[in-house]
């Protein structure tokens, strides 16, 4: 059974849904062309290849490379950076392995990615909680998705893990590390950001912060309901 | 017959690897519950992904979630219970030596706030937190381990003779600071009075309640219950990209104090890690979840 069989069967009422129909499938690295045909909402899946950190010192690393125009240890220039986590390990083979994987808070690097992105031209970003609005920006500029994976998705997203290519900046503790990984169904990913400067985030806050007196007005009714 | 230093060690680094590949029965039950009231389709494939991470981990043994976090311990020592050894340091321990034998290898997470340097051992490390239960004579641990994702948004502002309405709309304020970045939907604890650290503790307590439990007090019922509809009213939902189901449950507990109240507001991101058992007098061990 193969990675993307698995998360359907873990979603088997969502083969008739209208959110299954609109998932697509994308081949890795995109195009920036690719990346503007998607639009905030839809749903994919990831085939091909990606390229992982959850550390602070790996962001700071590939800025330094950006700042000296020199080329980091694994390419990304045209690819992904995604915030996911991961456990990888020589194996006795002198192979290398992924262990388990899982997105970690984008946020975190919001200070961080727009040049990133727009230096290294990057297409795809993604892990979870989405970035704020400078991000966005960048990722117009250059056309480039926020991808949200499954926080707690560890079993699934690690199955989708074909091939360990590449693991560098073996000096940082390993979920720190930069990993070069081949994938098949990785997802199904929620496109969380747009390369039209759409944000399922910032809609959000924003809808929620509008509907707040509403709420807070209902809960005031439900007080005296309560008689509270 | 005592409850040994050997037997607190080897069940506080059980709780710990159960806890990292087992999402609770009840917490389960909410989610299951939010799958069939959730009126988004993006929002319902999300559930049930969740759930299927979760039954996978279950099934395959593996971690949920790749952050393993810190760990955390709540000991309760029964005052009848008598103990033969230094507990403690068994907790600590435990710790070690599960970093060494656990498969797959945990990463690092421990971290120095100082420098934040990473590694499996830091200052304090295990965090636990201790009570006393009157008469009884065995010692209950719970592991509940705690990661930035749901725990960075935790807060507390201190007021003085609030009134409820004042309380209620402060937690709508951390709920809206979370937004949709800590892991949703989440279970919220809320401590309300006592003292800075009481205030503090209770919230995190509350968040060991069961999902779907009600609270014994009418009055902090009715106010979990309209504070779960008003958090779900944000429409962050499901990983906060829309949906109807934001929180599982909001638990609310107080202190009485003195008129300055603290209110404090924490999350569990929705694996919401626990597991808890006891150990008796005659060497059993009793698991709860």
């Amino acid at each position: 059974m193969s990675a993307s069989d698995d998360r359907r069967a873990e979603a088997p009422e969502a083969t008739s849904t209208e959110g299954l129909n609109r998932m697509r499938s994308m081949r890795f690295p995109m195009s920036p062309a690719d990346a503007r045909s998607l639009r905030a909402g839809d749903v994919i899946l990831v085939e091909g290849e990606i390229v992982i950190t959850a550390g602070l010192p790996t962001h700071l690393r590939l800025l330094d490379c950006a700042e000296r125009n020199a080329a980091p240890p694994i390419a990304i220039a045209g690819g992904s950076l995604l915030h996911l986590g991961s456990y990888s390990r020589d194996t006795a083979d002198g192979g290398l392995e992924v262990l388990y994987m899982n997105p970690t808070t984008s946020t975190r690097f919001n200070a961080l990615m727009p040049r990133l992105i727009r230096h290294y031209g990057l297409t795809a970003v993604g892990g979870k909680g989405g970035l704020d609005a400078g991000c966005v920006a960048a990722m117009q500029e250059v056309g480039c998705v926020y991808l949200s994976f499954l926080g707690g998705g560890a079993p699934l997203h690690t199955a989708a893990i074909r091939a360990v290519k590449e693991v560098a900046w073996n000096d940082l503790v390993a979920h720190y590390r930069l990993v070069r990984l081949g994938v098949e169904g990785l997802g199904p990913l929620t496109v969380g950001i747009d390369a039209h400067g759409n944000s399922l985030f910032q809609s959000l806050q924003a809808g929620a912060a509008a509907r707040m007196p509403e709420i807070l007005a209902r809960l005031a009714q439900d007080r005296e309901g309560a008689g509270a | 017959m005592p409850i040994t230093y050997a037997a607190v060690k080897a069940l506080s680094a059980q709780l710990y690897d159960w806890s990292l590949r087992k999402v609770p029965d009840d917490t389960k039950a909410g989610l299951e519950a939010a799958l069939a009231r959730e009126t988004q389709e993006g929002a319902r494939q999300i559930l049930r992904m969740m759930l299927g991470s979760a039954r996978r981990a279950e099934q395959d043994e593996r971690f949920v979630c790749s952050d393993a976090g810190v760990p955390v311990y709540h000991v309760t020592i029964g005052t009848a219970a008598q103990l033969d050894g230094d507990i403690k340091q068994a907790i600590g321990d435990g710790f070690d030596e599960l970093v060494e034998r656990i498969s797959p290898p945990l990463l690092k997470h421990v971290t120095n706030p100082l420098t934040n340097e990473r590694g499996y051992k830091g200052k304090d490390m295990p965090l636990i937190t201790w009570d006393v239960a009157g008469g009884a004579d065995w010692v209950e641990i719970l592991c509940q381990p705690k990661a930035l994702g749901s725990g960075r948004w935790a807060a507390l502002e201190t007021f003085s003779f609030p009134t409820l309405a004042q309380i209620e709309e402060y937690v709508m304020k951390v709920v809206m600071q979370a937004g949709s970045q800590h892991c949703p939907p989440v279970i919220i604890g809320v401590g309300i009075g006592g003292s800075l650290d009481v205030a503090a503790k209770i919230a995190s307590n509350a968040t060991m309640r069961p999902v779907g439990s009600t609270n014994p007090e009418p009055v902090l019922a009715a106010m979990e219950e309209r504070l779960l509809r008003a958090v779900n009213a944000t429409g962050f939902g499901p990983m906060g990209t829309g949906g109807d189901t934001t929180a599982l449950a909001v638990h609310v507990d107080y202190a009485a104090g003195h008129g300055y109240t603290p209110v404090a507001v924490c999350f569990n991101c929705w694996i919401n890690r626990r597991t808890r058992a006891r150990l008796h007098a005659d060497g059993s061990v009793e698991r709860f979840e």
